[in-house]
């Protein structure tokens, strides 16, 4: 009961301060934008959208010195196998075709699997690459030239095995809806730096959305202009952002202009923070109108970047996102979510196998990833920006039987127990493998990392004691982590 | 009660260690009694002569607890005999011919003894010269021979007589190819340079065991050998790193700068492999565990040119400034002001009041604006001004930000004149020149200073050569430059081939 007196007290103060702001801002209602999505104009960048109360003061600003100031989060959804890309088990090559070990199956629930399946050696060519020598497979022959600036994490693992939980409790930390992502954290703790761009950018590729829907980049009860903007990656950047015909800037500002004053007078009315946050959003809309377009386009990049990611300017690709990336971390953007659907390698059809499926999706996207570390690193950006690589969960070393039949391409089975992630940069280890999966590549067997405790390590890079930084809601403190996760504190350089 | 005291039992250790804290209370007391003595006899001052005979009983009294204290201390051994025998005899002649001196001028004696005049200032000098030199001694038992004068400037040191200053491998210098690298030499006797020989060595003998020279290391302690050849994990020197650090047996002792895990498991590795003295990495089996840590000695500077050629893995950095700089915190109308002006101001994290200031919603930035930065010149930590109009008589002034860690100056008008304004900034570790008209003049200026991790030069006027030149002159500085076109092509093809090239087996 306290708690939520305090909790309406501070709804309260969150008012007042609203009103006053509101009251003071003489300087016009892009200031007022401003003041409420950026970081740029206040002190209390998240305590102004967020109340003044005392505990969320010092919020914005970090526990720590930032080593990563930004981020390029790179989820492939679906989840590709790491035993074919990265996790080399030269054992389970012997177990293939063999009948999976009981203590393997006993008590456990596969998303597809059933009675007994059999192993599944791995299908790549594994070598080791770089002075670190870092396994990888021949999946990834342009890897391997950025093995060293590499973190792996080899044993990771998660308590979900259908995709839009599994991806839900990786961005949000909840396998249910209504938390606020990754994404939506990093903003809400750093603010955002660039005013014309959201700090909060999200490029999605491979012809699908994510199963979990727009929720893994969603603000959850934070306030949502800390949610990701999702833009396109080929035409029109952001859809319905450029002049109709017949209608100039002029106009356009006029027209945003009263819009706003509108809801200005009904936000008095009724005091919804929300409406702040559509007012900020036309504002910053109409800023966008002018800057994104001249960020996304990649005309003026020179014709060897084009080649190095493999790109047209024009046409959207994965490779192209990864380029986008780029421009949009060179302009200050906080947080670049990507993601790419296909990955999910069942072995059901000419696609969705670890054969051939997953080497065209590898060849699509390899190249791309490898040079936005190299072109990242060439511009002084790789040391402050974290780029983070991989899936919802693994796959399993054995080879699917959905219902019982033995499918026509090589597949596997949604696997939490241990699978692989990667980051770079942004002040992790180069050139480091972290964790072990036993010899088939079906447990971890030391340093295992759950997602809360990659949460963590994100968060504690970025400067946030993950255990500090909450929000309150509901009459308690909410966190990324919820009550669990540990900093991987090997892996930080 | 004294019998179980002069035994090395825990309370003679307590008392003990004691002495260095006693042992300035005689030094303070003689000098200020010899100097009363002379400002005296020269007139300079007016005191009486009881004065001087009342410091100098407290000298002789503090120098006698001083020399118990020193006794109880030296009962822990692990000094070099020689050098206490002759700081212990010294500083009881200390504690004698102070009492010798103020007993030829105390009340009770000073009148029955005839030659008591004569004995009176020589006794003092004896006792004043002593000191010093007992306290010299002292020194060096506790930080070693030569630490006074190890970093005596020249001309002194050519006059002198002494050899050039020789850097000590404290932290340990990346490997070029870790294949030929000998292991004890290149690998093992660096790690134990840098954590162990500063207590075990020809001097000070800790536990009576020296890791100077490996067969001094064999030979071992008053514990027993170090290590048992082949056998790491049963290695004494390995179980006392791995044990918990406020263990008693811990070593190095809690407090001190620690091993890394990796440079336990690269010391385990090479006992585990017989303790050879002359193998090479290539002449050993490496499990697969153990290619990190050993990758991990490599990190040098990126190979000219290429963004991620040659460097391979990291050495551990030293932490980073930020992580010790704090500084007051910046006044908040000053920060108000440079957000009038359009930068981004946040504080770096909540104790330290460091700042970052960001001009990239201010590309109208320019040399007028400086003066904005100048009141926060303390706290600024992180700067970026790139693409802003700032020139070289900017930097003039952002030569006095002393705290200056991240400085971008990426796509702006600067040029080598101006570069050479900051390389005076003690902090300075990223500095990116993307872009900019500096050239190999500017780099060679700003290379010079000694915090810099990573300069970035790709579309500046430096040259390929200097580049080179830089990443081999300095270990440590990683330049990156972009990419040439026969790098691109390089690139492209690396997906041309299926079969896999694995680098770090052929590596020669």
């Amino acid at each position: 009961m306290e708690k939520l007196l305090k909790e309406l007290q501070h709804a309260e103060l969150h008012r007042q301060t609203r009103r006053h702001f509101l009251q003071s801002a003489g300087f016009g209602l892009g200031a007022l934008g401003l003041g409420s999505l950026l970081g740029s104009c206040g002190s209390s960048k998240a305590g102004e959208v967020a109340g003044a109360s005392e505990s969320l003061a010092g919020s914005g600003i970090p526990q720590f010195a930032p080593k990563a100031k930004r981020v390029i989060y790179i989820h492939m959804a679906g989840a590709p196998s790491q035993l074919e890309l990265f996790d080399y088990k030269p054992e389970l090559v012997k177990y293939h075709g063999k009948d999976c070990p009981a203590e393997f199956l006993e008590g456990k629930k596969f998303a597809f699997i059933q009675g007994v399946p059999k192993m599944l050696g791995p299908q790549g060519k594994f070598a080791q690459y770089g002075q670190s020598g870092a396994w990888l497979s021949d999946y990834l022959p342009y890897l391997q030239t950025v093995a060293d600036e590499i973190t792996f994490l080899k044993a990771m693992h998660t308590d979900q095995f259908n995709h839009a939980p599994a991806q839900l409790l990786l961005h949000t930390g909840s396998p249910r809806l209504g938390r606020p992502s990754l994404g939506a954290w990093a903003v809400y703790g750093l603010g955002s730096e660039n005013r014309n761009l959201p700090g909060f950018i999200v490029l999605a590729s491979g012809g699908r959305q994510p199963d979990a829907g727009k929720s893994v980049y969603g603000s959850g009860f934070l306030p949502s202009v800390y949610q990701g903007v999702q833009c396109r990656t080929g035409g029109d950047p952001v859809l319905y952002v450029t002049d109709p015909n017949g209608m100039n800037r002029n106009i356009r500002k006029k027209t945003i202009d009263a819009i706003n004053e509108i809801n200005r007078q009904t936000y008095e009315e009724v005091q919804d923070p929300e409406i702040l946050t559509r007012i900020s959003q036309y504002e910053m809309a109409f800023r966008m109108q002018m800057s994104v377009p001249e960020v996304m386009d990649v005309a003026k990049e020179p014709q060897f970047i084009l080649d190095m990611y493999g790109v047209k300017a024009g046409e959207g690709s994965f490779g192209m996102n990864c380029l986008l990336a780029r421009k949009l971390i060179e302009n200050d953007v906080r947080f670049v979510q990507l993601f790419d659907w296909g990955w999910d390698g069942h072995g059901t059809n000419a696609t969705d196998n670890v054969e051939g499926g997953l080497r065209s999706k590898c060849q699509i996207s390899d190249k791309p990833i490898a040079a936005l570390i190299k072109d990242l690193k060439m511009r002084g950006l790789l040391e402050e920006t974290l780029v983070v690589f991989g899936a919802e969960f693994g796959r399993t070393p054995m080879q699917e039987n959905r219902n019982g039949v033995v499918m026509p391409y090589m597949g596997r089975d949604h696997h939490l127990e241990a699978y692989t992630m990667w980051m770079a940069g942004g002040g992790v280890k180069r050139g480091y493998s972290h964790g072990e999966t036993d010899e088939l590549g079906y447990y971890g067997a030391k340093d295992r990392v759950h997602v809360h405790d990659l949460q963590a390590t994100i968060l504690h890079l970025m400067g946030f004691d993950h255990e500090k930084f909450t929000y309150p809601f509901q009459g308690r403190n909410f966190r990324l982590t919820d009550t669990e996760g540990k900093v991987v504190k090997q892996v930080i350089a | 009660m004294l019998i179980p005291l002069l035994q090395a039992s825990p309370w003679a250790l307590f008392i003990g260690r004691f002495h260095p804290v006693l042992v300035h209370l005689p030094i303070g007391f003689l000098l200020i009694a010899a100097l009363i003595e002379i400002g005296r006899r020269t007139g300079k001052i007016s005191v009486s002569e009881s004065t001087v005979v009342f410091v100098l009983f407290w000298s002789a009294v503090s120098a006698t607890f001083a020399c118990i204290a020193g006794y109880l201390l030296s009962l822990g051994g692990g000094y070099d005999e020689d050098l206490l025998g002759a700081h212990m005899w010294k500083g009881i002649g200390v504690a004698v011919f102070a009492w010798v001196a103020w007993l030829v001028k105390s009340d009770r004696l000073a009148g029955k003894l005839s030659f008591g005049k004569a004995v009176y200032l020589p006794a003092f000098a004896v006792a004043v010269v002593l000191t010093m030199t007992a306290g010299h001694d002292g020194g060096s038992l506790t930080h070693g021979d030569g630490y006074l004068t190890q970093y005596t400037p020249e001309p002194f040191r050519s006059l002198a007589g002494m050899d050039p200053i020789e850097e000590k491998a404290k932290e340990i210098k990346p490997i070029t190819d870790i294949q030929q690298a000998v292991v004890y030499k290149d690998i093992v006797q660096p790690i134990l340079e840098a954590r162990c020989t500063q207590c075990h060595n020809a001097s000070k003998k800790k536990g009576d065991l020296r890791m100077d020279e490996l067969a001094l290391l064999m030979k071992g302690g008053e514990n027993g050998p170090a290590f048992v050849a082949g056998k790491g994990a049963e290695s004494d020197m390995i179980k006392r790193c791995l044990l918990d650090e406020s263990d008693d047996n811990h070593m190095p002792p809690k407090g001190k700068p620690q091993l890394s895990t990796e440079q336990i498991a690269l010391l385990s590795w090479w006992i585990d492999q017989g303790a050879p003295a002359e193998k090479k990495v290539s002449e050993l089996t490496v499990p697969d565990q153990l290619k990190p840590a050993l990758a991990s000695l490599g990190g040098g500077p990126a190979a000219g040119g290429s963004a991620t050629g040659g460097s391979a893995g990291n050495a551990k950095q030293k932490e980073s400034a930020i992580a010790t700089l704090k500084v007051t915190p910046a006044k908040e109308a000053d920060i108000q002001a440079l957000r009038k002006a359009g930068l981004i101001v946040n504080t770096l994290s909540q104790d330290q009041n460091l700042l970052e200031v960001s001009a990239v919603n201010a590309p109208k930035f320019s040399d007028k604006d400086i003066a904005l930065l100048l009141p926060v010149a303390e706290q600024v930590t992180w700067l970026k001004l790139g693409s802003t109009q700032i020139t070289d008589n900017g930097l003039k002034e952002i030569a006095k930000l002393k705290n200056l860690t991240k400085l971008h100056l990426e796509h702006t008008g600067v040029t080598d004149q101006g570069i050479a304004q900051i390389k005076g900034l003690p902090h300075l570790e990223y500095l990116n020149i993307i872009d900019t008209k500096i050239g190999d003049a500017g780099l060679k200026n700003i290379v010079a200073l000694k915090g810099l991790r990573s300069i970035y030069v790709w579309q500046s006027a430096v040259t390929d050569s200097a580049v080179a030149q830089t990443a081999r002159q300095t270990p440590g500085l990683q330049i990156v430059n972009g990419f040439s076109e026969a790098e691109v092509a390089q690139f492209l093809k690396a997906g041309d081939s299926t079969a896999t090239k694995p680098v770090a087996a052929s590596k020669k």
